[in-house]
Order: structure tokens, then sequence, then C-alpha cells
């Protein structure tokens, strides 16, 4: 059995050449992928995410260790689709209609990533259609959404209303984040989740697997 | 009382809370952008591309709200000018986005940054050079680049971008004049500026390219943020108000914790941003620092600064903890959210007003505002309340009785001392082409037959020509 510690401080430190090659050796010696991600990504994702919310990490770092995760991810995510693993759960992910902000956007999906779940990312200025055909085709049981303008809050309400036409609002809980998003506009447009940062966004989705586990 | 005598007494009004002291009552300085348009009766697209319409719409919002100063067009990308430079960093109303919006910028993504990370030598040896030679050429659709055929369409977007970017700048002359004359109202801000690591991030880099090469080569972006210095130095100090009344704009775009980590703030953004601003302050003017997002991280920092120097602008730190902290040194603005003035209710925005009239303008030193830039979702009604609470909350008793003077901040006694011992930009070593200047006259003479007569009048013709070039760069870069 290899020390598989080294990865998890490489993912921390945001190395993301060792990352990939230390994942590379565990899975040659046999190492179940499911086990690399739960025992050494997850935990190393969740150090960064209590590193940034002390004060210790900054989105630099949450950058730069989000990339190491990515690059030993790839690694192991054929193996995981391969032997048939469930996510924790299934994402998706976008910044709403006409807003193209994408910085917080994507450290959110790398966060989520980095934290098991399945990540579906549509992008910057996604209309509230493009929203739900993706979690129709993928049956995702979790979307976030991302704004950075005042002009742009309402698309949010917008896409939480025509899931509701769609008749997938149950089907689905719904995350908004984003600078001038507050937890008064999240609980005004029906949201079910509000958080100020990208690790918060974590903790939201994986209370909401706990729940529905 | 007329207008001029209005406009006399707004100006000072607003240049008394700048000098951290107690007016007659709390100015008002919103920066309105696109709410210009739904206010006078313009589409977006109309203020976007028509410059003349967002002036006549900024003077008409200035004049029906009765504000002290305003930007005399915050919707300040005139696409006439981005289309013939074929800039391809914004978005025009209309063409590609919708015909509802404003002009958006467009960030490229990480791998098509207009700087790669392997040109920072380039960019270090000589800016001016790298913005005309590899920054231009990639930015627009249009320029060749260098070693490359030029084309009919690389020489008709030179010639006609130039030629529109004089055309905006002088028709600001007049806007002005128009603000005082049928508004009563003051031009805010004159002059641009932007910290050399924002402009990496901004323009260059990109944020995510910078981020990355601040782990790989941090040595780097110093060099080319401590290139970049004199430069925006120069393009600061040439815009300013001559009269010094009215502060230098500085954007400040993402320099702050948790953007930057506390080491990079410090070995990076602020290193090669004080020496500016203290340069700016020896030469009498103040620079109004636009803090986007939070910048509570670094108040601290910010008070190593010479009272007065700034005037610090809050956008989404908690104002009266701004006020707390830097108060005693500086005159603050802002900080009235823009999601309460888009979407809140009139008592709500009439409550905080009259909250940070009472706990932050209290002492004077205070200028009321949004925390950032209005665009058409802010609330016609809801600016209304904001105006109408300090008109009414907002006049100081004592105030009153002294004579209200628009005696520019760099003059108070206490000021003047202290200026004349800053270090500002002094003894840092000269770039190799003077700012101001890209073909330098010493390298042109070479070229020319003897010169004989007036040398100094043939050589100050050349530079001020030459100038003209090195603020189209510049310009592009900072302000378009
Ligand atoms: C970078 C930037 C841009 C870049 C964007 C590049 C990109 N690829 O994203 C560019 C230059 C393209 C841009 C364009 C514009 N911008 Co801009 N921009 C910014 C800036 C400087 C930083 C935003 C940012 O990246 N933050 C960094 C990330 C890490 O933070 P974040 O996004 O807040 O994300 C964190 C949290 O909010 C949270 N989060 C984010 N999403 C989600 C989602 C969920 C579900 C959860 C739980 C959490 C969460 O997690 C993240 C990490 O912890 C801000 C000012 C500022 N300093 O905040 C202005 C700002 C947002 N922009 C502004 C404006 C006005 C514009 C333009 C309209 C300007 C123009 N006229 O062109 C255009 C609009 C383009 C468009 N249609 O979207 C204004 C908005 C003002 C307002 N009234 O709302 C701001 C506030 C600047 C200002 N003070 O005036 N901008």
């Amino acid at each position: 059995m290899i020390d598989m510690k080294p990865l998890y401080e490489a993912v921390l430190k945001g190395d993301a050449a060792t990352a990939r090659a230390l994942t590379e050796q565990a899975l040659a010696s046999g190492m179940e992928p499911i086990t690399v991600v739960k025992e050494f990504m997850v935990p190393a994702m969740d150090e960064v995410g209590r590193r940034f919310e002390c004060n210790e990490y900054f989105v630099p770092e949450l950058l730069l260790a989000a990339r190491a995760m990515k690059a030993a991810l790839e690694l192991v995510r054929p193996l995981l689709v391969k032997s048939g693993v469930e996510p924790q759960g299934r994402v998706v992910v976008g910044t709403v209609r006409g807003d193209l902000h994408d910085i917080g956007k994507n450290l959110v999906a790398a966060m989520l990533e980095g934290g098991g779940f399945e990540v579906v990312d549509l992008g910057v200025n996604v209309t509230p259609e493009k929203f739900i055909e993706a979690v129709k085709a993928k049956n995702a049981n979790i979307v976030a959404l991302s704004a950075l303008l005042t002009t742009t809050m309402p698309a949010m309400r917008a896409t939480i209303e025509a899931f509701k036409a769609a008749g997938l609002r149950d089907q689905v809980k719904i995350f908004v984040g984003g600078a001038p998003i507050t937890q008064k506009f999240a609980d005004d447009i029906g949201a079910d989740g509000y958080s100020e940062n990208a690790p918060g966004a974590v903790t939201l989705a994986k209370v909401h697997a706990a729940r529905a586990a | 009382m007329n207008t001029e005598q209005l406009y006399q007494q707004r100006l000072a009004r607003y240049v008394t809370a700048m000098r951290n002291e107690k007016p007659d009552c709390v100015p008002i300085r919103p920066f309105v952008a696109e709410f210009t348009a739904k206010y006078a009766g313009y589409t977006c697209q109309q203020v976007c591309h028509d410059y003349n319409k967002a002036f006549d719409a900024a003077v008409k919002t200035a004049k029906d709200y009765g504000w002290d100063a305003v930007v005399p067009n915050m919707v300040y990308v005139w696409t006439g000018l981005a289309q013939a430079a074929g800039l391809r960093y914004f978005g025009i109303p209309g063409i590609g986005i919708p015909h509802t919006t404003g002009f958006n910028y467009i960030e490229p993504p990480e791998g098509e940054a207009w700087m790669r990370e392997d040109e920072y030598d380039e960019l270090i040896r000589d800016p001016t050079a790298f913005l005309y030679n590899v920054w231009l050429p990639r930015v627009s659709t249009e320029v060749s680049r260098v070693g490359e055929p030029s084309t009919y369409r690389n020489n008709l977007a030179l010639v006609k971008s130039s030629m529109a970017m004089l055309q905006y700048f002088y028709a600001f002359g007049p806007q002005i004049q128009r603000l005082r004359t049928e508004a009563g109202t003051v031009s805010a801000i004159a002059g641009i500026f932007k910290a050399p690591f924002d402009i990496l991030a901004d323009k260059l880099r990109g944020y995510i390219g910078l981020t990355m090469d601040m782990a790989t080569q941090p040595k780097k972006v110093l060099a080319a943020c401590e290139a970049l210095m004199p430069h925006l130095c120069h393009v600061g100090l040439t815009t300013a108000d001559p009269t010094k009344q009215v502060p230098i704009g500085f954007w400040m775009h993402r320099g702050c914790v948790p953007f930057v980590n506390p080491g990079q703030f410090d070995s990076h953004y602020w290193p090669t941003l004080k020496p500016i601003v203290e340069e700016f302050w020896k030469h009498g003017h103040q620079t109004l620092f636009y803090a986007e997002g939070k910048w509570k991280h670094h108040f601290d920092t910010f008070r190593e600064l010479p009272d007065r120097s700034i005037v610090f602008h809050c956008d989404r730190d908690d104002v009266f903890e701004v006020h707390r902290r830097l108060h005693d040194k500086f005159a603050i603005s802002g900080g009235i959210p823009n999601v309460m003035l888009s979407y809140g209710k009139p008592e709500e925005v009439r409550d905080f007003t009259r909250r940070v009239l009472r706990e932050v303008a209290a002492d004077g030193g205070y200028i009321l505002d949004s925390g950032a830039i209005m665009q058409d979702d802010t609330s016609v009604e809801n600016l209304r309340v904001m105006t109408d609470t300090c008109r009414e909350h907002g006049v100081y008793c004592s105030g009153a009785l002294l004579p209200l003077t628009a005696m520019p901040p760099c003059d108070v006694p206490a000021s003047i001392a202290q200026r004349q011992q800053l270090t500002g930009m002094t003894g840092r070593p000269a770039p190799r082409v003077k700012p101001g200047v890209c073909l330098p006259w010493e390298e042109k003479v070479k070229e020319l037959p003897e010169i004989s007569g007036d040398r100094d009048l043939i050589r100050k013709v050349w530079e001020d020509i030459e100038a003209l070039g090195n603020t189209y760069i510049w310009q592009l870069l900072l302000s378009f």
C-alpha cells in the first residue's frame, strides 16, 4: 500500500503535476478509483475550504488547489464511470442570462467537483431553458446559479420560475450566489440556499445530499 | 440663485467635503451610467452608440435631480471608437449582444489572454512598444501584426479610431460646460488611473492568467508592474484637473483580499501603487479610490497615505466600518447598496440613507453615492428618495456659518507641508523610453539632416505630436 498523504498535500498546495503523478501511481498499484477520491481528494478539498473560511487561504490558493484536483480527477473519472460508481449528486452550474462573469462560478464548479459531485457547467449567459434542459438530460438534483450584476439578479428569479412552470421545481434544489446576492434575496426568490463563497456552495450541496440520502 | 451661483456653491460644497471638512450640507455625487438613459427616455443602445445622447441624458438627469457632481458620461465607452479600432473586448449593444443592454466588457478565455505568459520581458523592456506591437493587433480585428503585411483595413482602423478618440475627447469640454451652465453641476472627477497590478489582470493577462503567473513567475509580474508604473503615473498626471479641485479616478478592480492573498498585496499590489498615489498628491492631485468589492483587509495599509491624499469610495464594504477606520484621514463616498437602490423599498432607502447621514456624514467629509456604478436597474424613485433624504437630513447646522470655499484639498496648510516631504516616484529607475513618448526625439533626430534655426521649437512640436501617439494607446488600455 503506497503512502497517499503526499497526494493530499499536493492538492492542498496546488501542485498539479505531483497530484497527477501520484494518482497515476496509486491507480497503477491497484488502488480503487473511488478510494483515491474519497480518502484523499475530497478531504484535501475539504481542508482547502476550511482554510479559505478562516482566512488562511484566498482565491489564488483555491484556484491552484482546484487545478491540482482537476488534474488528478481527469485520470480517475473515466474509471469511476466504467465501474458505475454513483456521484454524491449531480449539479448543473451556470451564470444566469445576460451575465458574463464566470471567475466565481468556475470556482464554485471546481469546489463542487472536488467535493465529489458530478458537475455540468453550462458556462455564462445561460437561459432558463438551458438550465432546464440540462437538468432533464443529466437527471441532476442540484442547480447552482451565479450572478455578479444587479441587472441580472432578476434572471435568477426568472430561472426559478421557469423550473416551477416546467414542473421540475420539486426535483431540484436551487442554490444562488455571486457578489450582489444576499440571503434575503435568495429567500425572496424562493431559492433553497445561498452562500457568499465557493466552499459554502459545497456545504450546501452536501447538506442536501445527506438529506436526500 | 442662477445656475452659475448654484454651480459655485456646489463646487465649494463638494471640494470642502473632499478636504474632509464640513460643508453647508452633504454633497451628492452619484455615478449614474445606463440609469441616465432610462431616466431621460433613451435606450441603452442609444447612449452607447451616440455620445451626444449620452451627454443629453447625463445633463437632464443631473439637472432634474439637482445633484452636486456627476461624471459627464459614465457610459464612457463610445461604440463608434470601439468599432473603428475593432476592439474584441467589447460586446456592443445590438451587435452580437442584445440591443437592450449597455456595452459589455468581455474577457477572453485563459489561453487566449491579450498578453501571453511568456511575453513579460517584452512588456517590461518597453511597455508602450509592447502595446502597439503585440497587444493592439491582438485586441483588434483590424490591426495587422508587426511583420505581417499591412492592409487597407489596418490603415483605416488606425486613422479612424485615433480621429474618433480625439473627436470624443474634444466633446468633453463642451459637455462639462453644459453641465455647468444648464444644470449647475460639477464634473466629478478628472483623469484616469489604474493600479499596475490591476491593469495586468484587466487588459493583459486576465485574472486567472495573472493568478497563475503569481505562482510560477512572481518576479516577472513584479518587474512588469514596476515597468508600468511611470507610464500609468504619467497618464494620471497629464489627465488630472489642472485646478486640483476634483480627484483622479482610480478604478480598483482585483487587488484586494481574497482575489489576491495578503502576501501578494504586500509584495506586488501596494508597493507599485503607493508611490504613484504619493506622486499625484505631491503634484496636488487627490485620488478617488473607487474600491470595487470589499477592501476591509487593507484599511490599515491605506492609512499609510498622507491625510486627505485620497477620497475612499465604499462599494460593498460596511460603510460604517469604513468611517470608523478611515474618516480621521480621508473623506469617504458611497456606501448606499446598489441592490437596495434597484430592488429595495423606498422606506429602506430612506432609513439607510438617514443612518449614513447620521453616522458617516456627521463630521463632514462624506459624499453621498451608491456603492457601484448605476445601470438601468436602479429605480428612479429610490434615487429620488436618496436625494430628497439627503437634502432634508444632510444639512449641517454649524457648517453653514463658515464661508464655503473651493480651495483645493492640497492647499490645506497641513497638506502643503506634508506634500513637500513625500518621496513619490523620486529615485525610481528611469524607463528606457520616457513616459509620454513612443519614438524619442533623440532617436528620430539621428535620421534627420542637420537642424538649424530654433532646435527647441522643432523638438517641441515633434514631442507634442509624439504624445498623441502615446495618449492613443494608453487611453485604449486604460479608458476603453
Ligand atoms: C472581473 C470583473 C469583470 C470581468 C469578468 C471576467 C470573467 N471572466 O468573469 C469583465 C471585465 C468581463 C466584466 C464585465 C462587466 N462588469 Co464586471 N466586474 C468584475 C469584478 C472586478 C470582479 C468579479 C470577480 O471576478 N470576482 C471574483 C470572484 C472569485 O468572486 P465572485 O464572483 O463574487 O464569486 C465568489 C462568491 O460570490 C461565490 N459565488 C459566486 N457564484 C456563486 C454561486 C453559488 C451558487 C454560490 C453558492 C456562491 C457563488 O463564490 C465565489 C468564490 O468564493 C467586479 C468588481 C469586484 N471587485 O467585485 C466587477 C463588477 C461585478 N462588474 C460590474 C459591471 C458593471 C460590469 C459590466 C456591465 C461593465 C461594462 N459596462 O462592460 C460588464 C458586464 C458584462 C456582463 N454582461 O456580464 C459591476 C457591477 C455593478 C452592479 N451594479 O451590479 C462590478 C461590481 C464593478 C463595479 N463596482 O462597478 N467584469
